[in-house]
């Protein structure tokens, strides 16, 4: 059905690579798809992209061959048996790790084009705190951004909310707590949150309004589950047997769709 | 060597008159050769007229006459004079330097109008995508450079990244030929704790510019920003939480 309601558009963050953003942008996706969103993932790892690899496709054409002129968008995007559409990037593109006007008004006149059709679109950004990971964040109604309670991962995702509130008056951000322990994920998630939201009141707000307000929007606790559907490609509702960490996604998902009312 | 000397109007005597006419005179034929005769520097009143020659005058002497940008010369009486306001007002100032990535292959390949041509094009680029308050001067063959006053780094990191972005690359059609221009930027600003000259600070932005050039060109290179960095306060602080954290069993 056509709407003339434009999607939302959210970044999907980490700082540090490896923390799980792929694989939680995937299954929260499959998620929102399933309440009844229309989403549509971007893969904006631009140089390296995986999503594809992840939802076991192959995609003959990336975004990089709408750019190029090679196909239509529509030619590119891939309905996904998943519930929600995916426009997949290339590989090993060195020159998209650089943000040009090119690649940034081809983005926006992309975006523009498909925005009416979904209520929904994720951004899966690449890791650190790069021009074309920024210019993602920047081009978002909201930030989601990926931790784990590791040191470093903190360290990196504490960076990026840094880097955002200074140079890009961001300061509203979700936060997903990926490897929770899983005897009381939701705790841990709680706490990693106060734990950054305390240092970021003391460090980042000082001098500086309106303070940074970070919203929990859910925790995924470690389990074995995770990085097996990663090896069979697969999202966590299709593992066998079923994952328990799904119904973490769920509630994770249906935090977010209210987010965006 | 005998200088040659360039003829000038006819004197007719050594009065004031006369002495004004011929410094009239020789203005008007400097800015005849520099295409800058304009008719309307003719009035009826002979002391409008000097002062329109006069304000003629100074405009050439301020500007390239190539892209009309601000020339090397007075991009450093107001590169000065914006480095004392901004340590008398405690308000940073951003100076960048562009230069033209593979310029003299442009020139050895296409020849020198179209080289010219493309300096033009990134003069006028870099124009549109300024402040009205900023300058922007030509400080070299194919260097630019851009004074942005009352700027915080942050500021000037966005106004740098605009402005590199719309040049990354610049798509040209001269004559036929498709160019695809890039270039590498450097980026700076005063610290208002220590004042740098203004020939010092335009150093340290041409060295953020070799960086960017060693870095792959068409980039854009400045120091870290102070307020995105992560103190050992700041680490130390996130740390110890944590520490609690496990300390405590949880």
């Amino acid at each position: 059905m056509a709407s003339d309601k434009k999607a939302r558009r959210i970044a999907v963050i980490s700082g540090k690579g490896g923390v799980g953003k792929t694989v939680i942008t995937a299954n929260l996706a499959s998620a929102l798809a399933s309440s009844g969103q229309r989403v549509l993932v971007l893969d904006a790892d631009l140089g390296l992209a995986n999503l594809d690899i992840i939802l076991g496709l192959d995609p003959k054409r990336t975004i990089q061959d709408i750019f190029q002129g090679n196909c239509r968008p529509d030619d590119a995007l891939i309905k996904t048996a998943k519930g929600f559409d995916l426009l997949p990037a290339g590989s090993g593109l060195q020159e998209n790790t650089v943000l040009s006007k090119n690649l940034a008004e081809k983005m926006e006149a992309l975006l523009s084009d498909l925005e009416e059709r979904y209520d929904i679109i994720l951004f899966d950004a690449g890791a650190g705190v790069g021009e074309v990971v920024l210019f993602f964040a920047a081009l978002a109604h909201r930030i989601l951004v990926v931790v784990t309670p590791e040191p470093t991962s903190l360290m990196d995702a504490y960076a990026s909310i840094k880097v955002l509130k200074q140079l890009y008056k961001r300061n509203e951000f979700l936060l997903v707590v990926n490897q929770a322990n899983p005897k009381h994920p939701d705790q841990i998630g709680t706490s990693v949150t106060k734990h950054l939201q305390s240092v970021i009141s003391k460090f980042v707000d000082v001098g500086t309004s309106p303070p940074v307000f970070l919203q929990l929007i859910g925790s995924l606790p470690q389990d074995p589950a995770i990085p097996r559907s990663v090896r069979n490609r697969q999202l966590l509702s299709e593992t066998q047997p079923p994952a328990a960490s799904v119904c973490f996604v769920n509630t994770m998902a249906e935090c977010l769709r209210r987010t965006m009312i | 060597m005998r200088k040659k000397r360039i003829k000038l109007g006819p004197i007719n005597g050594n009065s004031p008159d006369d002495r004004k006419q011929y410094d009239l005179t020789a203005a008007l034929r400097i800015l005849r050769h520099a295409g800058r005769e304009d008719p309307q520097l003719y009035t009826n009143d002979s002391e409008k007229q000097i002062q329109n020659v006069i304000d003629a005058l100074c405009d050439l002497s301020v500007h390239d006459g190539m892209t009309g940008l601000v020339n090397a010369t007075f991009f450093h009486v107001v590169l000065a004079r914006e480095i004392e306001r901004s340590l008398r007002t405690g308000k940073t100032c951003g100076l960048m330097v562009l230069d033209i990535d593979y310029f003299k292959k442009i020139n050895d390949t296409y020849g020198h109008t179209v080289g010219d041509r493309v300096i033009q094009s990134v003069a006028a680029n870099i124009m549109q995508n300024l402040r009205s308050m900023d300058t922007t001067a030509r400080i070299g063959g194919e260097e630019f450079a851009v004074i942005l006053p009352e700027c915080t780094p942050e500021d000037a990191i966005h106004a740098a990244t605009r402005i590199h972005t719309a040049l990354n690359p610049l798509l040209i059609n001269i004559d036929g030929h498709d160019l695809r221009v890039t270039s590498s930027v450097g980026l700076v600003w005063t610290e208002l704790s220590h004042s740098l000259s203004s020939g010092a600070l335009l150093s340290e932005a041409d060295r953020e510019m070799y960086r960017a050039k060693h870095s792959g060109r068409a980039r854009l290179c400045h120091p870290p920003l102070e307020s995105t960095m992560i103190t050992q306060q700041e680490r130390s602080s996130l740390m110890a939480l944590l520490n609690e954290e496990n300390t405590h069993g949880k």
